[in-house]
């Protein structure tokens, strides 16, 4: 530190205003008060437990992205840490564990820890075999390891998980009442929406998140992203800060997890499947790995898609003696998969780092622009 | 170094063994082999650098100075041989382990984080700098890290007026500076500098020349300088070791190395007419 | 053909010396066991050595094209497991719709999935070459899932199979075991299509000016060799094969849409394992995951009998085991069992 003792005359740039260093958790907890109501309005989705879901797969979504956007390593295999967080506290719940009794408040949260420290623990050990293996290859290692706890939970080893049926009796605990579809949590007397509990668990997940992006431990994964051999000549331990990231990133998967468990009352095996993993990929890049509300973006079009089309054409058939074309186009865009599947091909042909949110942002600073020109 | 024979012409080699105990210098090379396959790109290369000392490597294309370089660096590891940092063996020390032991380098290709800006750029490696090789330093904001110090040092190297512009856009002579302002973000001893001037103008390779004669005098660092460009190691260098075929066939100061028979051999009278 | 045999020979054995002593004793161990299986139960083993040489027989029809695009061009082509689906889809086709009968199918719908093949090259893969592979590896994702919502929309999501042709249902008597005619078939087909796949990429002049201009684009077209044309040849060449593939799987077992990513990913294991760049490490690997697949519920449950560990006996370990053994290789051996160092690492 020989310089430290010249004069520091030089300008160092501002720093950001804190509404500017702010606005991230600010649009998450917007994002949270105004999901529900508008997806539940009539002129789109029109019902309400659709936004318990997206705000579930959108956390998922954005610690995988925690991964392959800021850290710069694809897994094709993240369901694995998302289907833990799904499977431990449903067979815990289930069975009980020691001395709880099946289907306590108490056993439940013994299975979130459980679930939690074992996918720590399983992704921490599983990174430090695979990390300096190149991204290729890190990618198809996470695809085989996602497969192979596949089909041992297909297997249903001593009777656990089920199998290809998943769990679905006696995987609630006591806490959590269903009446008509409508989820609602018993607590200390009082009776609370699920969509109110999910929130608040999103909200301190991803505001978790955010602050790992924003601290210096954030930065040094951003510089592993863009330069790895300069990070490394640099001196960043490039190896043990990827192993962490990636226990982050599974930590927080199976975050997502344990709510989906309540949320589908129970584990299928979709939800370590394949697909699950390909999805969250799809969700990712659609929506702009490079930014944080990114994800978000990637899994609301997703879904919001998804729920869209395919209930096209049971929302027309009332009408369908009035109107013809959506007799017509109702079973073709029930495969809204194709048409997703086009745009994501076009955007990592042109814009892979930039997505959705990447186009949103460069339209709204265009348009910035042109309000201060006038 | 100073009883080496300083006189012109003369056919014997300048100096092919090491001047001082590699183990003891402050950065010391000793017999280092790398070998690629059947091709031999460094053969037993030995240099030993005295503290302070801003010594030259040049050598023909091919000659193995890049593969030298990086074996030094511990961006490949050596066939054969030992790499000394103030009187400690380093060649087992990972390649990150080294700008914490205080070794830096710039690259030959621009080697950027390019798309963050010049300021976050440097502001980094002061971050890794004092932060250590790993740091779970979690619960503070980028913003609280390294700024005064990133800020000065781009100011040292020319780039105060340009710490916002994304590293990406800035002019090739200034990435370049950009790279050498962050291996002095790592608060170097040893510096290692692979063709800094190369593709730049010869406004802009006198104005690095200067730069890295500056850094030196300043901050008393031990420079190795990989370069092309004879003038620059004419004018800054104290010594100069020349590389062909893997080997280091000659050391001393500029007068005398250029003078060297074995030297004008190497570079097959093309040279001799540049120097 | 014969002039090829003795090089080919050579070339084995020099791969094989590479090959480090850890291997030997693994090879003898397997030996050990696979011996105790066959002694056990002679009949069931045999059976299940022929349904593994099948599946691996397949497994290398699939892996070859993936493993030629990857090993040549650097691409990671996931849309690989497509074409191998469309050649099962198809065939059904042909011989439902059309009444093809199954062995002018067997021409026609690999024939097809080149077309398609083509078509695929040109419009995306064409722009992946040279590219950062994790690009490629998305791009052709996304193109899966198109092509599996296609197969979706055209043929239905439930799995669909055409009849067998009569003179192929029998079965053909191996003395100790019955083993059914269909399947000497395939491995026949297979068999002569893999190694007519092989000598045209290592043996003649097209295959050689390919891979030249892998290793010098410039040059190669310098001396009169249209480039693009001929990777869009060595696609289609991938293709087809893949297509006879899922031909000739179709008629045993059925399509479904599924059927694109389940391959794809076992293609992905398969030249993982026998080593990117190698296209006689992707025969070897293919044969070897599919025996491994077949055979080492056989050779558990014949240890289970010989020790009295029950335990042993696992159900449905088998789709298991390419993930492990690709594991396994992956972390023992990187670069797979015949590839070269450095490849996408």
């Amino acid at each position: 530190m020989s310089a430290d003792s010249e004069t520091p005359a030089s300008r160092v740039p501002d720093t950001p205003s804190a509404f500017e260093q702010y606005r991230i958790p600010l649009g998450l907890v917007v994002l949270v008060l105004f999901l529900r109501p508008v997806v539940s309005s009539d002129l789109l989705l029109g019902f309400e437990a659709i936004a318990n879901r997206m705000l579930i797969i959108m956390l998922f979504v954005a610690a995988f992205n925690l991964l392959f956007g800021f850290t710069g390593l694809l897994s094709f295999g993240h369901a694995m840490f998302f289907g833990f967080g799904v499977y431990v506290p449903a067979i815990v719940v289930l069975n009980g564990l020691g001395g709880l009794a099946p289907g306590g408040s108490v056993t439940f949260f013994a299975g979130v820890a459980l679930a939690l420290l074992s996918v720590g623990v399983f992704s921490y050990l599983l990174a430090l075999l695979i990390v300096g293996k190149g991204e290729i290859y890190f990618a198809l290692l996470t695809l085989a390891v996602s497969q192979a706890i596949y089909f041992i939970a297909l297997r249903d080893p001593w009777g656990l998980t089920g199998g290809s049926n998943g769990l679905t009796r006696g995987t609630l605990p006591e806490f959590v009442e269903q009446t008509r579809g409508q989820i609602t949590i018993q607590a200390f007397g009082a009776s609370v929406d699920w969509y109110w509990v999910v929130a608040v668990v999103f909200l301190l997940a991803m505001s978790g998140l955010w602050q790992v992006v924003r601290s210096p431990f954030g930065r040094t994964l951003i510089a592993i992203r863009d330069n790895e051999q300069l990070a490394r000549a640099m001196g960043i331990d490039t190896t043990r800060y990827k192993v962490w990231s990636l226990t982050f990133s599974g930590l927080l998967s199976a975050m997502a997890g344990v709510l989906l468990e309540i949320n589908n009352s129970g584990a299928a095996i979709e939800n370590l499947g394949v697909l699950t993993s390909g999805d969250t990929v799809l969700m990712a890049v659609l929506g702009g790995i490079n930014y944080f509300f990114g994800p978000i973006t990637g899994a609301f079009t997703w879904l919001f898609v998804e729920d869209f089309l395919t209930d096209f054409e049971v929302w027309h058939i009332p009408t369908t003696e009035l109107a013809i074309v959506s007799v017509d186009l109702g079973p073709a865009l029930q495969f809204w998969q194709f048409f997703l599947g086009a745009l994501f091909v076009v955007v990592v042909l042109t814009s892979p780092e930039e997505g959705i949110w990447g186009y949103v942002r460069t339209l709204g600073a265009g348009v910035k622009r042109r309000l201060e020109e006038r | 170094m100073s009883d080496e024979v300083t006189t012109g012409r003369t056919d014997r080699p300048a100096s092919v063994e090491p001047e001082t105990d590699p183990q003891s210098a402050a950065l010391g090379v000793e017999n280092l082999t790398r070998t690629f396959g059947e091709v031999v790109a460094v053969d037993g290369a030995s240099l030993a650098l005295e503290s302070g000392e801003l010594r030259a490597v040049i050598g023909p294309n091919g000659a193995g100075k890049t593969t030298l370089f990086n074996c030094v660096m511990g961006t490949l590891d050596p066939t054969a041989g030992s790499v000394y940092l103030d009187g400690r063996d380093i060649t087992d020390a990972p390649e990150q382990r080294r700008p914490h032991l205080g070794m830096a380098r710039s690259f030959q290709s621009n080697q950027l984080f390019a798309e963050q800006t010049v300021f976050e750029n440097v502001r980094l490696v002061v971050q890794t700098a004092r932060r250590g090789a790993f740091s779970m330093d979690l619960f503070r904001s980028h913003y609280d890290v390294g700024r005064d110090r990133a800020a000065e040092i781009a100011e040292t190297v020319g780039l105060g007026s340009q710490l916002e512009s994304a590293a990406k856009n800035l002019p090739h002579g200034d990435q370049r500076r950009l790279g050498i302002a962050m291996a002095l973000a790592t608060d170097p001893e040893v510096l290692l500098l692979d063709e800094p001037t190369s593709g730049m103008s010869p406004g802009a390779t006198t104005q690095t020349a200067q730069l890295i004669e500056d850094i030196r005098d300043d901050r008393g660092l031990t420079v190795v300088l990989v370069e092309h460009d004879m003038d620059v190691v004419l004018s800054v260098s104290d010594r100069i070791s020349v590389l062909d075929r893997g080997r280091v066939i000659a050391t001393g100061p500029p007068e005398e190395v250029q003078g060297d028979r074995t030297v004008q051999d190497a570079y097959l009278g093309g040279m001799r007419e540049e120097l | 053909m014969s002039d090829a045999t003795p090089g080919v020979v050579g070339r084995t054995q020099r791969r094989l010396s590479a090959l480090s002593p850890a291997t030997g004793v693994g090879v003898a161990l397997a030996v050990v066991l696979l011996g105790n299986a066959a002694v056990q139960e002679t009949g069931l083993f045999i059976d299940q050595a022929i349904g593994g040489l099948v599946y691996g027989m397949i497994l290398v029809m699939v892996s070859l094209g993936l493993a030629l695009v990857l090993g040549l061009m650097g691409v990671v082509n996931f849309a690989h497991g497509a074409l191998f689906m469309l050649g099962g889809y198809f065939t059904f086709t042909v011989m439902e719709s059309y009444g093809l009968p199954f062995l002018g199918a067997l021409v026609v719908a690999p024939l097809l999935v080149g077309v398609v093949g083509i078509a695929m090259e040109v419009v995306v893969l064409r722009r992946l070459y040279g590219s950062n592979p994790i690009i490629g590896l998305l791009a052709t994702f996304g193109l899966t899932l198109m092509v599996e919502e296609a197969a979706r929309f055209v043929w239905g999501a439930s799995g669909l199979q055409p009849s067998k042709p009569g003179y192929l249902t029998g079965g053909t008597d191996l003395v100790v075991t019955q083993v059914g005619t269909y399947r000497l078939f395939t491995v026949f087909v297979s068999a002569l299509s893999v190694v007519a796949v092989y000598y045209l990429i290592t043996n003649t002049d097209f295959g050689l000016s390919v891979r030249a201009g892998v290793q010098d684009g410039e040059m190669t077209e310098f001396v009169g060799v249209n480039l693009p044309v001929r990777f869009t040849a060595m696609f289609f060449l991938g293709s087809v094969i893949a297509g006879l593939g899922g031909a000739l799987r179709v008629v045993e077992f059925g399509v479904d849409p599924g059927t694109a990513e389940e391959f794809v990913i076992l293609a992905f294991v398969v030249v993982v394992i026998g080593g990117v760049g190698s296209l006689f490490g992707s025969v070897v690997a293919g044969l070897l995951v599919g025996w491994a697949q077949f055979l080492v519920p056989v050779v558990l449950s014949s240890l289970a009998v010989v020790t009295g560990i029950s335990a042993l006996e696992i159900q449905g370990v088998g789709r298991l085991i390419p993930f492990l053994v690709m594991i396994v290789v992956l972390l023992v051996r990187p670069r797979g069992l015949f590839g070269e160092e450095g490849l996408l690492e």
